[in-house]
């Protein structure tokens, strides 16, 4: 017997909701991926401009000289500005659609993106270099605070940035040793869900 | 038959219910509209790899719950504040009490139910809405029959819940 109060019956709400037809053309679908392969692109090429750029800057400070210290920091960060460049060059270019990808249920795929997070954010260090960046700014800094340790007004100047730098290392470490956690539980769900119907 | 035509057919046959599913995981409408683009967009390209391996729909809804799952899973904020049916189940005064005093406020608490879910219990409910079977279901997640009755199991009980006891599935 149908539902006396279609409005009570969730299948009935959902499937009368008012629908725009919606079908793209073959012109439409193949502008569409041309605007899409421009806009990754262009966010592709504004990470490497600005890798190279900052490359340019720290190794022209680089060969002007100086102590020898202060120099290995800028050359280790200049290094590090050209692996950015590299790096927004492997990840964000477009790339093309993974053959495979649509026969995948939907819950592999999700796991699959889910563990790429993951992962993203476990190796988060090494994969974007961020170590050799924080060494090369050490070695650039801390010879300035030795000196400065003579005169300690210069050194309170340094004072709020060093907390706000170790505000920020130890929210960054609790929020994604968190996320961390949320998404291996989630992870192992799917795991247990997919075993289950391998089964 | 060629990937143009492909696509033709599957648009024509689920336009309807691909748009109700991107409104399952976007509400904004300008978002929406990209994320169906999107969705149109990866059908498409995916029909010049189509081998007949599952059904047409089984593939359409795959793609699409595929594509707006990464939607979701982009968007860390609300990612972060998304919950299971079971949590949805288990917690004390989640229901709406009142029924709905008319369609569009029906369709709008459903839509609040839908967008607080995990996209696995999303794609779920979205194929339960659309009236699927549950060997459908499974087959488009990848879920053994087995859970999806019991995810659907649950999702009725919310349902009632949220909907009024007595009148959901009278039928």
């Amino acid at each position: 017997m149908p539902s006396k109060f279609p409005m009570h019956d969730p299948q009935n709400i959902w499937q009368s909701q008012t629908t725009e037809p919606f079908k793209m053309s073959t012109t439409q679908l193949r502008l569409r991926a041309q605007q899409n392969q421009k806009k990754a692109r262009l966010k592709a090429q504004f990470s490497i401009v600005i890798g190279l750029v900052l490359f340019v800057l720290f190794a022209r400070t680089f060969a002007k000289g100086g102590d020898v210290v202060p120099r290995m920091g800028l050359g280790l960060i200049s290094l590090w500005c050209l692996y950015f460049a590299y790096q927004a060059y492997r990840w964000i270019w477009p790339g093309r659609l993974a053959p495979d990808a649509p026969l995948n249920a939907t819950i592999k795929s999700y796991r699959s993106a889910l563990e790429k997070r993951r992962d993203y954010a476990r190796h988060i260090w090494r994969k974007s270099g961020l170590t050799f960046c924080f060494l090369g700014l050490a070695l650039v800094v801390v010879p300035g605070l030795i000196q400065s340790i003579d005169h300690p007004g210069l050194l309170t100047n340094f004072v709020p940035i060093f907390v706000l730098l170790t505000l920020w290392f130890v929210a960054f470490f609790f929020i994604s040793r968190r996320d961390r956690r949320k998404l291996q539980r989630e992870i192992g769900e799917l795991r247990a869900f997919e075993t289950e119907n391998q089964g | 038959m060629s990937q143009d035509s492909l696509y033709d057919q599957a648009a024509d046959a689920y336009g309807a219910s691909l748009d109700r599913l991107a409104r399952a995981y976007e509400l904004d409408p300008e978002a929406l509209r990209d994320l169906l683009q999107d969705i149109h967009l990866h059908l498409w390209r995916s029909f010049a790899y189509f081998d007949q391996r599952c059904s047409l729909r089984t593939w359409v809804y795959r793609i699409a719950h595929n594509v707006a799952t990464g939607h979701v899973i982009r968007q860390r904020r609300v990612r972060e504040r998304l919950v299971s049916i079971e949590d949805i189940e288990s917690m004390p005064g989640s229901d709406q009490g009142e029924l709905a005093a008319s369609q569009s406020e029906a369709l709008e608490r459903l839509s609040t139910l839908i967008q607080r879910l995990k996209p696995l219990d999303r794609q779920i409910i979205v194929s339960y809405l659309e009236g699927m079977d549950a060997s459908s279901v499974g087959e488009i997640t990848g879920l053994s029959p087995a859970n999806v009755a019991m995810k659907v199991h649950r999702i009725k009980n919310v349902l009632r819940r949220w909907f009024g006891e007595g009148e959901l599935h009278a039928k």
